[in-house]
């Protein structure tokens, strides 16, 4: 038996990772202790590491009985496109029931479940991590070529990164990087996701390719792929149209474990596809924290790879860092408000404007907006508005400003204002915010506005 | 002695993928594509590829032992066989028309799914000298189709 290290490339974990995408499902066989043979299928395998692959565990059956009592196992992979096959052989590590592993084959076994019609029969009991002992490739077989990507996925997305890295400001990065992946990498399809630690929750900071932009909805950690790829940390793929119900159900239960099942309601409707075939989210982490999600989707089974995620996640990790510390540079010198018209005189009913103090969320006549440190930066430019009449702002004295506390890097508020500028744009309200020079803005009203702001239920309540 | 059943037989020919497994003596689990499956008298005959069956081939001359799994693809109904005297043969040019029977029937149940004849044909396109069988009195029967009767034993005839 040839050790690992010794195997040509082509025979490496990495450069065997499509096969096993499931298209073709794995077989595995075992034997007991007496040398009895156990043939079955696998619903999937997980590359984890150069060394390592995991098995999806579903049923306490004979398989799993002879892996046990030996530790060993074979098991054979097909290439879909190629007719190529591989015999891979086992040794049996550990299992695990949680983790970034065990969730990437839940999701998608959640998928293959929806596929095949079998919600209620597969499920995950955990991720059986293997070492590969050894890898052949099955000869005697008339191999067929193999198919072209799609694109030259790691040409182009060095001409997006490049794209990316000449990019001034946040919101010309965040349309570059969305512009980017249609464009490039032909992926329609695409939300950027926000981390809101505070209330352990995601928000939609942008979007390309929905009916709606969907900007300032909300998911909880956990919920859906874009929920578990923040709360793992790693990359979640789905290569089949899936029964969200089923694993959001699934969802809902974690979320209720801990504790987070307040967290489900849902004020703005998320944009998506209605029947997505394939879907990939991708963890944004910068600083060694996860900061948000990239999430793609696709309305072709089997769209994305490995390969997508090998190209992405530097995608995702040098926006992430642009993310976190991306700021404005000093305002102009010279005051650039005069290139903007001044606002017109206010006519029509006042716009009402409240405010919860609790979550400093914002609804403007009974309609909600956003919430968090977005609502927060609009009410205090609505309060210097009806204070002083100002409309200019710089960047720097919302960062200082004490009442918006920006501390954490979390809330850099240069994406803080690119939400609250999308939104705003979104919902086509009377009050926008657009940029008039080098870290100034300019908030433009076609109502005036009455503001009122309700207390924290709580501190209302003297307790 | 017990045989298959009547509707296992049937089964055998309704486009099912193959998979034999053996146990070397050292104890390292072996498997391999299979090219078609049938019974001849109270013996279940597996047919597959001396190339890419050697490993699976040389095991059951060793230990007896097999192992086949039958799965239709359109619905995961599965059947498994397994056989503690197997013997291994020389198939050749009898088993041809069997072999493209089954790699018909097969690449049909595949078809819905968008794999393209040409794949299978890259398991299949075994000349006749490479054709080997594999026959067996079965020991017992299995039902792994997933779901509530996974691992059930099936009664033979």
């Amino acid at each position: 038996m040839m050790a690992m290290a010794d195997h040509p490339p082509e025979l490496s974990l990495v450069a065997l990772r499509r096969m096993m995408e499931g298209v073709v499902p794995p077989v595995m066989c075992t034997a007991s202790p007496e040398g009895v043979p156990h043939v079955n299928y696998l619903s999937l395998a997980e590359y984890v590491d150069p060394l390592h692959i995991a098995l999806s565990f579903q049923f306490f059956n004979r398989s799993r009985k002879n892996v046990l009592a030996t530790r060993r196992a074979a098991v054979s992979f097909d290439d879909p496109y190629t007719g190529a096959g591989v015999v891979m052989q086992l040794e049996y590590v550990r299992v695990e029931t949680g983790g970034p592993v065990f969730e990437r084959l839940r999701a998608r076994l959640a998928g293959v479940a929806s596929h095949a019609g079998m919600e209620n029969v597969f499920e995950l009991k955990g991720a059986d991590i293997y070492k590969v002992l050894d890898i052949r490739r099955v000869p005697g077989r008339k191999e067929l070529p193999g198919i072209l990507p799609r694109v030259d996925l790691a040409a182009n997305a060095r001409v997006l990164s490049e794209r990316m890295a000449s990019c001034e400001d946040l919101p010309d990065l965040i349309d570059t990087i969305l512009r980017g992946l249609s464009e490039l990498l032909r992926i329609e399809h695409a939300m950027l996701w926000l981390l809101d630690p505070a209330r352990a929750g995601m928000t939609l900071l942008a979007s390309r390719g929905y009916d709606h932009g969907g900007t300032g909805a909300e998911i909880s950690l956990g919920e859906g792929l874009a929920g578990t790829a923040a709360r793992e940390g790693v990359p979640v793929r789905v290569g089949h149209m899936m029964n969200m119900a089923t694993y959001g159900r699934a969802a809902r239960v974690r979320a209720k474990e801990l504790g987070l099942s307040g967290l489900l309601k849902r004020e703005l409707p998320l944009p998506g596809l209605a029947e997505p075939r394939s879907q990939l989210a991708l963890p944004l982490r910068a600083r060694g924290t996860i900061i948000g999600v990239l999430f793609v989707e696709s309305l072709h089974e089997q769209f994305f790879g490995y390969d997508d995620e090998d190209v992405l996640m530097p995608l995702c990790g040098q926006l992430a860092l642009a993310l976190a510390i991306m700021q404005s540079p000093e305002p102009d010198a010279l005051p650039a408000a005069a290139a903007v018209p001044s606002p017109p005189a206010l006519a029509g009913p006042a716009l009402r404007v409240r405010r919860y103090v609790q979550d400093n969320s914002i609804f403007f006549d009974d309609v909600y907006l956003i919430r968090g440190m977005a609502g927060a930066i609009l009410w205090k430019l609505l309060g210097d508005f009806t204070a002083s009449g100002r409309v200019d702002f710089t960047n720097r004295e919302l960062r200082l400003a004490p009442e918006l506390n920006l501390s954490g890097f979390q809330d850099n508020l240069e994406v803080r204002l690119v939400m609250l500028q999308r939104r705003l744009s979104e919902y086509s309200c009377p009050i926008r915010i657009q940029k008039t020079g080098r870290g100034r803005f300019q908030m433009t009203l076609a109502r005036s506005v009455e503001l009122e702001e309700v207390p924290h239920p709580l501190r209302a309540a003297g307790a | 002695m017990a045989i298959l059943t009547p509707d296992m037989i049937e089964f055998l020919g309704e486009g099912v993928a193959h998979q034999v497994g053996g146990c070397t003596r050292d104890g390292t689990p072996v498997l391999c594509r299979g090219l078609a499956g049938t019974v001849e008298g109270d013996q279940v005959v597996v047919v597959l590829s001396k190339i890419s069956g050697h490993e699976v081939l040389e095991a059951v001359r060793d230990t007896g032992w097999v192992a086949v799994n039958f799965t239709l693809p359109a619905n995961y109904q599965s059947l498994h066989v397994k056989g503690r005297d197997a013997a291994v043969a020389v198939g050749g040019a009898h088993y041809r028309a069997l072999v493209e029977a089954r790699h018909r029937a097969y690449r049909d149940q595949l078809a819905p799914f968008g794999f393209p004849p040409a794949l299978t044909t890259a398991w299949y396109d075994v000349p006749d000298p490479e054709l080997m069988t594999i026959r067996f009195v079965p020991v017992g029967a299995w039902d792994q189709t997933p779901g509530p009767g996974a691992g059930n034993a099936l009664e033979l005839k």
